[in-house]
């Protein structure tokens, strides 16, 4: 079965004040559907940058990502953005929720914006499920200014499943959360994962976030340094990840 | 400070969009101000120069009452009286010249006879040609224009008696010595006019005191000596004070309009401000922790709110300029004042760059206010704060709009009277109490004005929707600039409707009949019934005579019609608001009896039963009694006339004939057979024919004109509002660049994002039209109230038509306005947007 998403020799040059600065220099990366992947490194390493271009938010300067059989590159605006709402599914470190909209009409703002009604039929069980994947179910009328970080997030990450994407991307989702709020988003994402078979490409610094992957790709000065391969597991202990780490000298 | 003030003026250059879309405001609004300004200044010249050019050196003008005039034993006693210097008679009369071959008719002329030896005396002429025979004609500018005259050009002037053929002499400057009417004039002998006209009296006699001698000592002599005629005395103030007058209204709505184009203006300049405040949180902070003191950070938004405002005033009076020229041309052709040159009056200038600047200052004290109270700790920790609460943006609203109120009453024309400022005041105070309401009614109209949009772009316009609320204080105001403009629009529409109607209706209210025959010269009419018999043609059914001239009644001059009660009565003319129409009406013809229009009988205090005495013709009293109140006199020459028979006008009052007729077509009779058949008898008689709907048309067209001025200057309101939703768009977009990429992120198009933003102007748009259409409703009332007082029985009307307009115009200038945040949203990279703080 071909990978559900392939990056190939990607590169991206940005010019900062008239000096090009390379962010990625030829990064070549795959994702098996249902697979936990998380890219892991260091600040300005050119981690979210990877991610912004796997998800389309971004064009590569070299290279090519394929998703589903699709090469964004070759898309045009119109074409990549129906791929994003369709297809994926973005969890940010600032949760980004609108905060007109209460929780259900956040979850369901994909479908709002492509022209359904989200409290009608099957759509409306979608919503109902993803909110109940991320325990909010009480809160569901409560506007963003009600609730708590950890709340807020786990809106975001249902409003990310809700259209049930081939792919989910989360760019530093504990970034802005206390250790056990963060924790119950990594739960959050890891059920997701495990129960639903959602794939998810996973951004992070924090090695204890990067546990709760399959496979760890470390990054560092726009290059993959390192695939660490970590299994599935129902334990997330960062340990054989932070001893390998340890053993590259990382 | 230098360092600081230098930091006001980069910011406002590093937003040159936005500083120049505020300057546009501010300028808009002084330049209307300044318009309005200008053109009572011109107004305040022409009148003077009016005055001197019809006045001259003249102390006194006696004016006839009669159609007879004013006998040459009158002329002889005036100039017998002591202390009066000088004496001149001269003679106005309506009269057409004869048509060339080959061209069509034209309008009246009016025809002033005059004096020659001893005009030059009395009258400042000076550089004039002179009349040097009975043969000669000076006509007015715009008299040659017309018709095609020059030195030496031949006219033949119709008259009762005679048709005289005069050379012209000289072409005069504007109007001529013509007081009123619409600058064809003519001056010719005392003896050409007498040629033409007959033996008739003098209309006026203008007099010089001697030196040493006051005018109102010649005032008391000439009214101990003067008991042969009725007349009236004016000064050149009198004259002077009725021509202004007639502009009074024009300059209150002027004002009003102006500050209510202002309070856009101020709109504007808070919220660039505002942004100003917002953009530079952290600048500010950064001051404040290096040791800027709050005072240095008020200075500093204080300096960009006064440099804004100088340079938008100063715009302001070159636009100003340029719309004064065009509001004098209005003046000149509805008001009949003759402005000729715009001036650019110096303390109007002063007036309206401290006007401009002292408003823009009122909207920078919140934003400036708010900068102070910027934490540095907060500034460089977090991000910017969503704004003030809605209290805080709405005390401001009414600083604003009290600082208005009060440069509006500094600038308020002196002349206009109380009862229009106190109108003014009423509408302004309606258009602040509906602004202050409007954050609380902004949910409910949200959705209604968001239905529209919601068929086609659902997702956009429930999220353009919720951004609207997201700062109510913010969008009320946007929503109240939109709405001052559109209730200013559909106010002045719904008074102009309701005038038009009104004056339409009077006239078909009270005059009998489908067609107006109008004479040179008063047709002699035997009692109440000798009308001339050609005039009755197959197809007419009746021919009623009707005069109008002027009665004094207790020293005041009142306007009079005579006319035939039987046929008012047969053609249910008049509406009787007391009184029983038969028997006042029958009454008429009898003789001893008047009717009042209502309007009178409530400015004079009279009632059905009363009677009035009036002096009549050689000095003879002559007393009425009050047959009935009518609900519209008669239209007399400055306004309603009261209706008396022909019996007391002829016997009693001096008048000598008709100076029109009303023909009744038969029931049934369209006109179109019978109206060339009476044209032509007319015609025959020297009578002008017209019918009735023409009458009306004329009416309204020339309201028409003055509305039409007023509601291009509401619209310019609205335009400034519009400019205001740029600024309140964009500052929405730019506070939701991260929401917007997060929209964009999850699956929304460039273009829904775009739409998003069109939707939201539309929706804001829609709702200032709504509230602006419901408020201008009632304005517009509130402006008839007065209408009404002044004489003109109103129907209170509905401008349908023009709600929908004001709503879609409205709503149009607040998309278009939109277009330019709406392409800055569709443009923000989402990478960006994700990772903004």
């Amino acid at each position: 079965m071909p990978p559900i998403l392939e990056a190939r020799d990607l590169t991206k040059r940005y010019r900062l004040g008239g000096e090009a600065v390379d962010a990625l220099r030829g990064v070549s990366l795959s994702v098996e559907a249902g697979e936990f992947v998380a890219i892991m490194g260091p600040s300005g390493s050119g981690k979210s940058t990877l991610l912004q271009l796997l998800g389309g938010l971004d064009r590569p300067t070299s290279g090519e990502v394929v998703l589903e059989g699709a090469t964004i590159s070759q898309l045009s605006d119109e074409q990549a953005t129906r791929l994003r709402r369709d297809r994926t599914g973005f969890v940010f470190q600032f949760f980004n929720l609108i905060p007109l909209l209460d929780v259900t009409e956040n979850v369901g703002l994909p479908f709002t914006i492509a022209g359904h009604d989200p409290g009608n039929g099957d759509l409306a069980g979608r919503v109902r499920d993803a909110i109940g994947l991320v325990d909010l179910a009480a809160k569901q009328h409560h506007r963003p200014d009600q609730l708590s970080a950890g709340e807020q997030q786990r809106v975001a990450i249902a409003r990310a499943l809700v259209t049930r994407p081939a792919l989910l991307f989360a760019d530093e989702p504990t970034g802005n959360l206390d250790y056990t709020t963060g924790s119950e988003i990594l739960d959050a994402l890891w059920r997701s994962c495990v129960q639903r078979g959602q794939t998810i490409v996973l951004v992070t610094h924090d090695s204890k976030a990067a546990a709760y992957a399959d496979r760890v790709c470390f990054v560092q000065d726009g290059r993959i340094l390192e695939e660490i391969p970590l299994g599935r597991r129902e334990d997330h202990s960062a340990t054989p990840l932070i001893s390998r780490l340890a053993q590259l000298g990382l | 400070m230098r360092g600081l003030s230098s930091f006001a003026w980069r910011s406002l250059r590093a937003r040159r969009a936005r500083t120049i879309l505020t300057l546009t405001g501010i300028a808009l609004g002084v330049g209307i101000l300044f318009a309005a300004l200008a053109t009572n200044a011109s107004i305040d010249r022409s009148v003077d120069r009016t005055v001197l050019e019809a006045i001259g050196r003249a102390d006194l003008r006696i004016a006839a009452f009669q159609e007879t005039g004013l006998s040459d034993a009158t002329l002889t006693a005036v100039r017998d009286t002591p202390g009066v210097a000088q004496a001149t008679g001269q003679i106005e009369r309506r009269t057409y010249l004869q048509a060339t071959l080959g061209s069509g008719p034209r309008p009246p002329v009016t025809l002033l006879a005059v004096d020659p030896s001893l005009d030059r005396t009395v009258h400042d002429r000076q550089g004039l040609p002179d009349l040097s025979s009975d043969g000669e004609v000076l006509v007015s500018e715009d008299l040659a224009r017309e018709d095609g005259l020059a030195v030496g050009s031949t006219i033949v002037v119709q008259g009762a008696a005679a048709d005289v053929t005069v050379t012209v002499r000289g072409v005069l400057p504007g109007n001529g010595p013509i007081f009123d009417g619409d600058g064809r004039a003519a001056v010719v002998t005392l003896q050409a006019a007498r040629a033409a006209f007959g033996p008739i009296g003098l209309s006026r006699i203008d007099l010089t005191v001697g030196p040493g001698v006051t005018p109102a000592a010649v005032t008391q002599e000439l009214e101990r000596r003067l008991g042969l005629e009725p007349y009236l005395l004016f000064t050149p103030a009198d004259l002077a004070a009725s021509l202004r007058s007639s502009t009074a209204d024009f300059q209150a709505t002027t004002a009003l309009i102006a500050a209510v184009t202002l309070f856009g203006g101020a709109f504007l300049i808070f919220n660039t401000l505002s942004m100003s405040v917002t953009e530079l949180f952290r600048e500010v902070g950064l001051l404040r922790a290096a040791g800027t003191t709050r005072r240095q950070v008020h200075r500093l938004v204080l300096t960009q709110a006064v440099t804004l405002g100088a340079l938008g005033s100063a715009g302001g009076i070159v636009l100003g300029w340029l719309l004064a020229a065009l509001m004098a041309g209005y003046v000149r052709s509805v008001a009949g004042v003759p402005v000729e040159a715009v001036e650019v009056p110096l303390a109007a200038v002063v007036l309206a760059i401290a006007i401009g600047v002292l408003v823009t200052v009122a909207a920078a004290l919140e934003p400036a206010w708010r900068a102070g109270r910027i934490s540095p700790i907060d500034a460089l920790r977090s991000r910017p704060e969503q704004g003030p609460a809605i209290r805080a943006r709405l005390r401001w609203l009414a600083v604003v709009f009290a600082v208005i109120a009060v440069a509006g009453l500094l600038a308020w024309p002196s002349r206009v009277g109380d009862p229009a400022l106190v109108r003014a005041l009423l509408v302004y105070g309606l258009l602040l109490a509906c602004t202050i309401a409007s954050p609380f009614v902004l949910g409910p109209l949200g959705r209604l004005a968001g239905l529209p949009f919601s068929v086609l772009l659902v997702p956009e316009e429930r999220l353009a929707r919720g951004a609207l609320t997201r700062d109510r204080g913010r969008t009320a105001l946007t929503v109240g600039a939109l709405m001052v403009g559109v209730a200013m629009i559909v106010a002045l529409a719904g008074v102009a409707q309701n005038a038009r109607q009104a004056a339409a209706a009077w006239v078909t209210d009270v005059i009998p009949g489908d067609e107006i025959l109008t004479a040179i010269n008063p047709v002699p009419v035997d009692g109440a019934t000798a009308v001339p018999e050609d005039l009755f043609v197959p197809g007419v059914v009746r021919v009623t005579p009707i005069a109008t001239f002027a009665v004094a009644y207790q020293g005041v001059r009142l306007d009079a019609a005579a006319t035939i009660g039987a046929d008012m009565l047969a053609d249910g003319r008049l509406r009787f608001v007391e009184g029983d129409r038969t028997a006042a009406l029958t009454g008429l013809d009898a003789g001893g009896t008047i009717l009042l229009p209502r309007s009178v009988a409530e400015r004079l205090g009279l009632h059905l039963g009363s009677a009035m005495a009036f002096q009549g013709a050689g000095g003879k009293p002559i007393e009425l009694r009050i047959a009935g109140i009518i609900e519209r006199g008669l239209p007399g020459s400055s306004g309603e006339a009261l209706v008396i028979g022909w019996p007391d006008a002829s016997a009693s009052l001096g008048v000598v004939g008709a100076d029109f007729f009303a023909a009744r077509f038969a029931p049934g009779e369209t006109g179109a057979a019978a109206r060339p058949r009476l044209e032509a008898a007319a015609r025959q008689l020297a009578l002008e024919p017209a019918p009735l709907d023409r009458v009306q048309g004329a009416v309204s067209s020339a309201l028409g004109q003055v509305f039409g001025l007023f509601d291009a200057l509401a619209v310019v309101a609205v335009i400034v509002a519009g400019l205001g939703i740029v600024n309140t768009l964009t500052m929405n977009v730019l506070e939701r660049v991260r929401e917007i990429g997060v929209l964009r992120a999850i699956g929304m198009t460039r273009r829904q994002v775009w739409r998003m933003v069109v939707v939201e102007a539309g929706v804001l748009g829609l709702v200032g039209a709504i509230i602006g259409c419901v408020v201008g409703l009632a304005a517009g009332f509130l402006m008839l109230g007065l209408v009404a007082a002044g004489g003109l029985g109103v129907a209170v009307q509905v401008p349908w038509l023009t709600l929908v307009l004001a709503a879609v115009f409205a709503t149009a200038v607040a998309m278009l306005a939109a277009f330019q945040p709406a392409r800055i949203a569709s443009r923000i990279s989402i990478v960006r947007a994700v990772q903004y703080e």
